[in-house]
């Protein structure tokens, strides 16, 4: 399909691909600056804007999008790269519900990028299990015991097929990311400006005691510091834990800024809500399941580890008590099969 | 192995469990991809890290250690034996769904009962769950007895072999309920009341079709509405539902009354099996057609999901003969069957002698010892 609205509405396609290598491309002064202002923009307001509908507009969009990918390469920073795919796939959300009704293909097209077949059944989708697990977030709305589950399929609204979509479009970019080449000198300067955008350091380290926290705890607390994008499970048990240890909802709020989709409001209501409804903390089993537990200090729920960290019982492994723990324990075996 | 001095037992045992990978060849899908870890008399994994280019090398250190326990990991690596684990480098894994007897009182000694509990866990699991709702192929499946008294039953497909743990977690509390919710199977819209269709997938499905089930037990039907006792009455409810009607069937409270009924047919609509295992893309599984420590039996490999109905373990996963083998009880033990030869109950401090599957399956209990 070398159709120039759908390769400018979808720029990570391999049509567009095609499309620009048979063009040749050369990167100019005047783009730079613009693809910069576009992963300014991505990375300030979380947006893409989009593009005009002349083809000259369309042709210019294929090109900022490679720089604008080099620029991000070159700043090389994690958290410029999750909030940048976050934006960009913002905008092909936009572009599929907006395509949906006049370019029903350019739906398939872009699903068939990533190698998911939606198959129309009423008004709703039926798309196969395991591309369901892989491209929905892990949160109640998408449960798959609430689901109608058949032969392998999953149905979903065409609303959640976008959803699924642009899922795939972050998850596409934040692995495609940094690509690592040699840059104009031009891009590279661009790219180190971005670096200013980086939130202040100060505001993600929060002196909460960190230092008796469980390694599970503690690892997820870092893992934010460094803008990794936590998966929903983990953070609910990170936000549950904090809660009970009597860590302030300003601070916890904090501690989340790190999160490449991080939204102040969004965080604060659900920490509030965890709070009012007084969730309990998820065992170490079920941390272990959710693949967050990294070591073993055998307490049940990491709500027992400072306890059991002042206690006698566990007094010599305190010295450990951190998830290099995890790989100790593995060479010694101790995280051993249960029957 | 063990470098402390072994006991009687454990020697004779290793003994025995290397005759037999000498005399039964070993096959594990995707061997060289694998992590193995062995187990001995007090753990049963004791090491870990191990990789094998081959059959040959695999069954050479068996017989030349005869492990009590042999697990490979169902992942598969580019490097099985690197470590920490991250360097291993994981290219995927089968799906898994570990069903067991625990939570039954009958101890140490497997009774009947469990066994017949747990085998019907697993046919449910593959007729009700892996074949209609996630449409694996019978041909994907491979179903294994676990050596003790379960069933491992591992799912081999294109389809789960990159799926992340959070994705296994969420196969697995699809299974087993967990999160299941009346409010987004029912819900409201307008004045108007809807749920699933009995020809629906998933738990509505299950519901409706469970549901209309029941309503031929009167006490069920009159638990709803006093009117169903009349049989013209339950006939019009149930087409109703047949036809995904849930809105119009005349029944006071009856938002109220479904998500009783809901509520307590959950557990019987949802499967048993343990959600940890399936979630862990890294767990260390017992080989197929290996001897299981605990109590000589084979982690049998059955023929296809469809044998499962007819196996036996007591009578078919030992994996000993009936050359005779004098034992001294170490602990009371009762009445058990194994390969068909019944004996006990003996009382502690008595000797027997008994055919050597079940003199055998007393030493792995730890029950007995060599008279």
């Amino acid at each position: 399909m070398a159709d120039l609205l759908f390769c400018s509405h979808y720029p990570f396609s391999s049509a567009a691909k095609a499309y620009v290598s048979g063009r040749g491309m050369e990167i100019v002064s005047s783009y730079v600056e613009k693809a910069e202002e576009r992963v300014r923009e991505a990375i300030v307001s979380g947006k893409v804007r989009k593009v005009p509908t002349l083809s000259d507009a369309q042709e210019e969009e294929l090109a900022l999008y490679a720089i604008a990918r080099m620029i991000v390469s070159c700043a090389a920073n994690r958290y410029l790269i999750n909030r940048y795919a976050v934006a960009e796939a913002k905008k092909t959300g936009d572009y599929l519900s907006s395509d949906a009704g006049a370019h029903p293909e350019y739906v398939d097209a872009v699903a068939a990028e990533f190698g998911i077949r939606f198959e129309k059944t009423g008004s709703q989708f039926l798309v196969p299990l395991g591309k369901y697990l892989t491209y929905t977030p892990r949160s109640t709305d998408y449960k798959l015991a609430n689901r109608e589950v058949a032969s392998g399929k999953v149905k979903v609204s065409s609303h959640e097929r976008a959803r699924m979509l642009e899922e795939a479009v972050k998850k596409k970019i934040e692995r495609e990311l940094p690509i690592r080449a040699a840059f104009p000198a031009e891009v590279k300067a661009s790219g180190a400006r971005m670096l200013a955008l980086l939130p202040k350091l100060e505001a993600t380290v929060v002196k909460v005691g960190q230092e008796n926290y469980p390694p599970c705890i503690r690892r997820m607390i870092e893992e934010l510091a460094l803008n990794v994008n936590l998966p929903h499970t983990a953070r609910v048990a990170l936000a549950i834990y904090l809660v009970r240890a009597g860590v302030a909802t300003d601070k916890i709020v904090d501690i989340f800024r790190g999160a490449p989709d991080f939204s102040e409001k969004t965080t604060r209501y659900q920490v509030e809500y965890l709070r009012t409804k007084g969730y309990s903390m998820p065992s170490c089993a079920t941390m272990d399941s959710y693949g967050v537990c990294i070591a073993v200090c055998r307490c049940g729920t990491p709500l027992n580890f400072r306890a059991n960290l002042h206690g006698r019982r566990l007094a010599q492994d305190a010295g450990t008590a951190s998830y290099d723990a995890y790989y100790v324990s593995l060479a010694g075996g101790a995280k051993e099969e249960k029957k | 192995m063990s470098f402390l001095v072994q006991s009687p037992e454990e020697k004779f045992l290793r003994k025995k469990f290397s005759d037999y990978y000498g005399s039964s060849p070993v096959a594990v899908r995707g061997l060289e991809k694998r992590e193995f870890g062995f187990g001995g008399w007090e753990k049963k994994i004791e090491f870990r890290h191990i990789a094998f280019r081959n059959e040959v090398e695999l069954r050479a250190r068996l017989v030349a250690e005869a492990p009590l326990y042999i697990s490979h990991s169902v992942a598969y690596y580019e490097f099985p034996d690197a470590r920490p684990m991250p360097r291993k480098n994981w290219l995927g894994s089968d799906l898994i769904f570990d069903l067991d007897a625990e939570g039954h009182s009958c101890g140490k000694f497997t009774c009947q009962q469990c066994l017949d509990r747990v085998k019907a866990d697993a046919v449910k699991l593959i007729e009700e769950f892996l074949l209609p709702d996630f449409g694996f192929s019978k041909s994907e499946l491979a179903v294994n007895f676990s050596g003790s008294r379960g069933y491992h039953v591992h799912v081999v497909s294109d389809a789960v072999y990159d799926l992340d743990r959070e994705a296994r977690r969420e196969i697995a509390d699809y299974v087993s309920g967990t999160g299941l919710s009346f409010e987004r199977l029912f819900w409201n819209e307008g004045k108007k009341f809807f749920g699933p269709a009995p020809s629906q997938g998933g738990f509505g499905g299950k519901f409706a079709r469970a549901f209309v089930a029941k309503l031929s037990d009167d006490a069920f039907a009159i638990s709803i509405a006093r009117k169903l006792k009349k049989p013209e009455e339950k006939e019009k409810l149930k087409s109703a539902i047949e036809r995904g009607n849930w809105d119009n069937i005349g029944i006071a409270n009856r938002e109220k009354k479904l998500s009783e009924k809901f509520e307590e047919m959950k557990l019987t609509m949802a499967g048993r099996i343990d959600a940890n295992v399936t979630a862990d893309t890294s767990k260390l599984i017992r080989m197929p057609d290996s001897i299981h420590g605990g109590s000589g039996f084979a982690a049998k490999r059955l023929a296809s999901p469809d044998a499962i109905s007819s196996f036996e373990p007591m009578r078919s996963a030992p994996v000993f003969g009936s050359a005779p083998l004098k034992v001294k009880a170490t602990e009371a033990i009762p009445a058990l069957n194994i390969r068909d030869h019944s004996f006990g109950p003996i009382p502690a401090g008595e000797v027997r002698e008994l055919p050597e599957a079940c003199a055998i399956y007393l030493l792995c209990k730890k029950a007995a010892v060599l008279a």
